[in-house]
């Protein structure tokens, strides 16, 4: 049990850490909204962990919180992201479309330009030597673990409410959502904010996971891989960024005997995936399983 | 600021802006003609880069499947340019067949298109890693024939200096913009195109194959995208295969900042955020990267719809 934990923790860790992720982009999904912000959010939780860790300035709040100061450091990040979400939400989503795409793009590359450069984020090295909450890196999966069962309990709650209900309206026909009363923008930028507060918390986790941070966690890149888990996952579905995650973040584990030709496989597989499996992993599996239990005279013509 | 180095800039500004220009036309008749934006444009970008370097030097470095190989032949610079791109091109139609029309032919959702073109362009930028490594690649300074690297204005103490490669990208994108401008508005070719562009049902009732105009848009767009990158790797080297990347997204700030699918918005676009960049103070310079998005995020802001672009009525 030992040597696996030691092996295997790890890559469990990161399995979770990524499907968090990938359900922080399902939220906007759940209103038929295509966000990139996730790895902006993430590496700006991450730095503001890292830096409530470090700073000299933040010593005697250290000393006197104790490991509390971790929980007080998600909850920081969370606040922050959650207000960066409002300033760029609305005028994101005022707009219908691929403007939520774009912006978030724009956002992103923004904040990575500004990690980068400024003297609080460490510039091109950022920040390390970031206290550890854990001494083992698998112990890790006690706070990501149960954020993963919170943040299930909580979507499987709102499809069921009045905002899930909205949200679900807005996303099979914005303008007749409008039309019954719905406010699409007020729910759209609502589901948005959701994602980026739980981005922002999954970056503060994981910054003393990773032990250092830097610019490279908030990439386009990064933005590719979370909107893949989602797509082929199935996004329809809150098991579909779960399964997509599961699946794509341990694919470089599983392709690692094929070394630099990886990454090819990587896009193949988001090339084949979109066009042979449009509604995802979880939409193929949901239509097999219908077309099995539904009796063969009524599915009709056979 | 002085007016010299106003000149300096509003030069240096023009040059990069109208490499600009010609890389957003490619997402624009793309968008114009799917509403979709090709997210493999950027690799698109990239591999024209590679194109023309192998056709104008064909030296290879010492990483990838290449290593160490030098190409038997090598061509002159307008004419590697012109075929890197061309064939560029070419690898735009591939995007069509392989990201686009399979989605398009099932009826899928729009957002999945995103994803294929950016898995094609994901194997792309690898491939091209594979083969030619990821160090940087530069054009050698005789590679245009013997005319000298830059001009020197004198004013009075002021020194304007201007680079050869400037005036060559600035000129190949003026000839270009116009070559496409009298191609869209006064050929048979370009009509169709607006045709398909406005209304694609109508137009393939008028007896306009609409899948072989989408082609041609595709064709366009990649050689567009292919003369960006050459244009832009000859002037300051190709960076390694990932340099595309944020010249694709760059490009995304400047279809925005000029309206969505307007042509004369994607140059005037390309030419504003050229002028923002080559204007970014030197002790600033670091944040010259986020100029364009800042574009992109007071376009949203102010005027979504562009500085040119139509703003829609949605009717049900």
């Amino acid at each position: 049990m030992e040597g696996f934990l030691q092996n295997y923790g790890f890559l469990l860790v990161t399995l979770v850490q990524q499907a968090l992720l990938a359900l922080s982009l399902y939220f906007p999904f759940m209103a038929g909204q295509l966000s990139l912000a996730s790895p902006g959010f993430y590496a700006l939780g991450g730095y503001i962990a890292a830096i409530m860790a470090t700073v000299d300035s933040c010593a005697s709040l250290r000393n006197a919180l104790g490991w509390t100061i971790f929980p007080l450091e998600w909850l920081v990040a969370a606040l922050v992201s959650g207000i960066l979400a409002l300033i760029v939400g609305i005028p994101s989503l005022r707009l219908r479309g691929i403007y939520l795409a774009l912006g978030t793009i724009a956002f992103v590359e923004i904040l990575r330009v500004l990690f980068l450069n400024l003297d609080i984020t460490g510039g091109a090295i950022g920040i390390f030597d970031i206290p550890q909450l854990f001494e083992e890196r698998w112990s890790y999966i006690l706070i990501f673990g149960p954020l993963l069962v919170v943040v299930l309990l909580f979507i499987h709650r709102l499809q069921h409410s009045r905002t899930g209900r909205a949200f679900k309206a807005i996303r099979e026909d914005e303008l007749a959502a409008g039309a019954m009363g719905i406010n699409p923008t007020y729910y759209k930028v609502q589901a948005f904010v959701i994602g980026a507060v739980l981005a922002g918390i999954v970056g503060a986790m994981s910054a003393p996971l990773l032990n250092t941070w830097n610019a490279r966690q908030g990439t386009f890149d990064a933005s590719v891989s979370y909107l893949a888990y989602v797509l082929i996952g199935g996004s329809r579905s809150l098991w579909g960024p779960l399964l997509g995650a599961a699946l794509l973040a341990a694919l470089p584990e599983l392709l690692r005997p094929l070394r630099d030709a990886r990454l090819i496989m990587n896009g193949l597989v988001l090339v084949v995936a979109s066009i042979y499996l449009p509604h995802g992993i979880v939409g193929a599996l949901s239509r097999l399983w219908s077309f099995f239990s539904t009796p063969s005279a009524a599915r009709g013509g056979e | 600021m002085t007016a010299v180095q106003f000149l300096q800039n509003f030069l240096n500004g023009i040059s990069i802006g109208s490499v600009y220009a010609i890389f957003a036309l490619g997402y624009t008749l793309v968008f114009s003609i799917l509403g979709i934006i090709n997210f493999a444009h950027g690799a698109v970008f990239t591999l024209g880069a590679y194109l023309t370097y192998s056709l104008a030097v064909g030296q290879f470095g010492i990483g990838g499947l290449f290593a160490d190989l030098q190409l038997p032949f090598h061509f002159s610079f307008p004419f590697a340019l012109l075929t890197g791109s061309i064939l560029s091109g070419f690898a735009g139609v591939l995007v069509e067949r392989c990201a686009f029309r399979p989605l398009r032919k099932r009826g899928a959702d729009p957002l999945l298109a995103l994803v294929s073109s950016l898995g094609v362009a994901l194997v792309t930028v690898n491939v091209l890693q594979y083969l030619v490594g990821s160090e940087i690649y530069s054009f050698p300074s005789d590679v245009y024939g013997d005319i000298r690297p830059a001009f020197v204005l004198h004013f009075g103490e002021k020194l304007v200096v201007i680079r050869t490669v400037q005036i060559i990208i600035f000129s190949v994108c003026m000839v270009v913009l116009a070559l496409l401008g009298y191609l869209i508005g006064w050929t048979r070719i370009g009509k169709a195109l607006r045709a398909v562009a406005e209304n694609a049902a109508t137009a393939s009732l008028l007896g306009i194959n609409v899948d072989r105009f989408i082609l041609y848009t595709f064709f366009l767009s990649g050689f567009l995208g292919g003369l960006a990158g050459s244009l832009v790797g000859t002037s300051f080297g190709i960076a390694g295969p990932y340099f595309g990347v944020s010249y694709g997204l760059k490009g995304l700030a400047v279809i925005v900042m000029g309206g969505l699918g307007s042509i004369p918005g994607a140059v005037l676009g390309g030419m504003v955020i050229g002028l923002a960049e080559a204007f970014v103070p030197s002790e600033y310079s670091a944040y010259k990267e986020a100029v364009a998005f800042a574009f992109l995020f007071a376009a949203l802001l102010i005027r979504p719809q562009g500085l040119l672009g139509r703003s829609h009525i949605q009717k049900v």
